[in-house]
């Protein structure tokens, strides 16, 4: 038997010891673990417009972020903005996290803007969010200069399951088949595009769902809806500008 | 109503043990007999409705960056996430030590029905991942309660349901290299499937009907 | 079977005899942590999906075991017996951690994939039961051994589960394509948009679900016990 000031100062001692050894491996491994995220993020986007992107080197990306991407804060009401982070600093598009600002009200939010210009002219990407079967849901959609052609999307999840809901993530052919379609309709007004469950009907504004992950799909749909709604006063204002 | 949707949730659509498949070490070592299952069960729910909400206080104050005191004291923001493992698993440990002393003292007869499993749940899978999912869903104080004690009746659930249909398939005429364990296996796989048909209910739109 | 953990170390402190050779071999099949000894089972269903998860997540126990057997092992005098289990338990948070930190710093992507699982490593029952069973006991150099003979016999089960589920889950092995081919999206003029598969198979969607694990387990018990009718239990 130990006393127990022994039992103490061993615990003590063996705590300390090991929190400061991950203080030391934290402070030295923090940067390394933004800069992954950060590219990871960035790599999300591109793969809107380019489903390589994911294969991409991180150095590619960022080469390509760096001289080919523009990127924009908007306001709650399409306007470009200089928003500040915390510290004061200017706020980029890439550094805004799309949860935090799900829980500001909703005048204040802002929104990232991305504008890449590749061989097929320039591709408007915005980042929507919304909630799948489980949990979070979120996305990337890089829309043609007309604003109304998708030209392409990305999904990411935070828990879905794999095989069904997951696979709005997994499954290129799936994403493929959003390109081509359009959120606006003729009138020009807009209607987004939905995740058909049973086939889609109307291939300009639908999209076939994925089997057995209906309440994921039916997310993806709210999702665009909502998302895409809130940079239509931007896409306006780029129009009248023309 | 919110809290009561986080534990029908968390009891049934979203069932630690059928639908995620966490505490499987105990949930098969402890499930020959209804009996044995009853006592780990009830330990279950105890701990983790204890354990939730005290990793919550921890996680909050102590380790998230914007809302932890030691940011709120320096004026600048501290993190201090690398320690939640340690302070997270240190909690369930003597947690789980200060309810076997405080069992043993008031009722032994409880002690010696649940004691012997209370060592076990300090390494069961769905406390710690009961506490890491609550971060990582961003639950309130009030939220991660009602998720402990759900998470915990699902447990007692899935626990109970495996003891029955165990206690039963003796009788059944198993081939011998897959009775026991090897079978135990298979019923949860097949359990889990069965649960999946629970999926996607969600218990605060019921009328929405898909 | 005769209980590794009285294995009394006798030799030279870095001898690799036959005892030494049996503390790695026991654990791939007499003593599998998983189809036997029960135990480290939830990891093993989360991150079988892919045979390249299984493997991050099997080098990461095989590592947390290994480290933890020997500093439980050097520490096996001092640690106090009444507060045993949370001085094992600061020891394996403050491993699984460092994996953690390093494998966030080294391949993000897994990182993001595996999420809480890696932190579920501290509650794999195996690193625990080890630590317990055999570096409370013995000497560092054999609980070393013992560490990682036992993250081996994990790790083999689960690269098995994982080949199973990648191969008929997903048609591919390791993110390669194995069999049949990914579906496409082709334009056909006259019915419009169809998604087509240009091959003969179509993934299964089942081995992608959790519970496919269980019934690979299952099997993996049910093969190992008919071939070694000896390690049948009788419940």
């Amino acid at each position: 038997m130990h006393s127990t000031q022994y039992t103490t100062v061993f615990i003590l001692a063996l705590t300390s010891i090991v929190a400061l050894v991950l203080a030391g491996m934290f402070t030295v491994l923090k940067p390394i673990h933004d800069a992954n995220e950060a590219i990871y993020n960035k790599k999300e986007i591109l793969a809107a417009v380019d489903p390589a992107a994911e294969n991409m080197s991180d150095d590619e990306v960022a080469k390509i972020f760096s001289t080919k991407v523009k990127q924009y804060v908007l306001n709650a009401k399409g306007e470009v903005v200089d928003a500040k982070t915390a510290n004061g600093l200017l706020l980029k598009a890439e550094e805004i996290k799309m949860d935090k600002e799900r829980k500001k009200p909703e005048e204040e939010r802002v929104y990232p803007l991305y504008i890449y210009e590749n061989a097929d002219g320039a591709n408007y990407i915005v980042s929507v969010y919304g909630k799948g079967l489980w949990d979070a849901i979120w996305g990337s959609v890089a829309l043609k200069s007309d604003f109304s052609t998708v030209a392409g999307v990305a999904f990411g999840h935070k828990g879905e399951t794999p095989g069904l809901g997951a696979e709005i993530k997994d499954n290129a052919a799936f994403k493929k088949s959003f390109i081509g379609t359009k959120i606006l309709n003729a009138e020009g007004e807009f209607v987004s595009v939905e995740v058909k469950k049973g086939g889609a009907k109307d291939r300009v504004h639908q999209v076939d769902a994925i089997s057995a992950a209906t309440v994921t799909c039916d997310g993806v749909t709210d999702m665009l809806k909502e998302g895409i709604s809130v940079y239509l006063p931007y896409f306006e204002s780029l129009k009248k500008g023309k | 109503m919110e809290y009561i949707n986080i534990f029908i949730k968390a009891a049934f659509i979203e069932n630690m043990v059928l639908a995620y498949f966490l505490g499987m070490c105990s949930y098969l070592a402890v499930s020959k007999t209804v009996k044995t299952a009853v006592g780990l069960g009830a330990a279950v729910i105890f701990v983790l409705g204890i354990t939730m909400p005290i990793n919550w206080v921890i996680s909050t104050y102590l380790l998230e960056p914007s809302t932890n005191i030691i940011s709120s004291l320096y004026g600048d923001q501290i993190d201090l996430t690398f320690l939640r493992f340690i302070l997270f698993i240190a909690v369930i440990a003597s947690t789980v030590q200060l309810v076997e002393m405080i069992i043993e003292k008031v009722s032994p007869t409880l002690y010696t029905s649940l004691g012997i499993f209370l060592p076990l749940i300090t390494v069961n899978c769905a406390i710690l991942g009961g506490s890491l999912f609550m971060v990582s869903r961003e639950y309130d104080f009030g939220e991660s309660v009602f998720f402990g004690f759900g998470s915990g009746f699902g447990f007692f659930l899935a626990i109970i349901a495996i003891a029955a249909i165990r206690e039963k398939i003796r009788y059944s005429d198993v081939p011998p290299a897959l009775r026991g364990l090897g079978m135990a296996f298979i019923l949860t796989g097949l359990m889990g499937i069965a649960f999946m048909s629970l999926m996607g209910i969600d218990p605060a739109n019921l009328t929405a009907g898909h | 079977m005769a209980d590794t953990a009285q294995v009394k170390a006798k030799e030279g402190t870095f001898a690799f005899g036959k005892k030494e050779k049996q503390l790695l071999s026991d654990p791939l099949n007499d003593n599998n942590p998983i189809t036997i000894q029960v135990l480290g089972i939830c990891s093993a269903l989360a991150v079988t999906t892919l045979l390249e998860k299984a493997l991050v997540m099997a080098i990461a126990v095989i590592f947390v075991i290994a480290f933890a057997n020997l500093f439980t092992s050097l520490l096996r005098k001092s640690i106090p017996k009444e507060v045993r289990m949370i001085v094992q338990l600061i020891i394996i948070a403050f491993l699984v951690t460092v994996v953690e930190l390093t494998l966030k710093a080294a391949n993000y992507p897994i990182f993001k994939e595996l999420s809480v699982f890696i932190g579920l490593i501290i509650t794999n029952c195996i690193v625990m039961g080890r630590l317990e069973a055999f570096a409370m006991a013995n000497r560092p150099w054999r609980s070393f051994l013992d560490g990682i003979g036992n993250g081996l016999g994990y790790g083999f089960i689960l690269l098995i589960i994982a080949f199973f589920r990648e191969l008929f889950g997903k048609g591919s092995l390791l993110g390669f394509k194995i069999i049949g081919a990914t579906p496409e999206y082709i334009i056909n003029t006259t019915a419009g948009w169809g998604q087509t598969f240009f091959g003969w198979y179509a993934n299964n969607n089942l081995m992608v679900l959790p519970a496919s694990a269980m019934f690979i387990v299952g099997v993996i018990i049910w093969i190992q016990r008919s071939k070694y009718p000896r390690l049948v239990d009788a419940s």
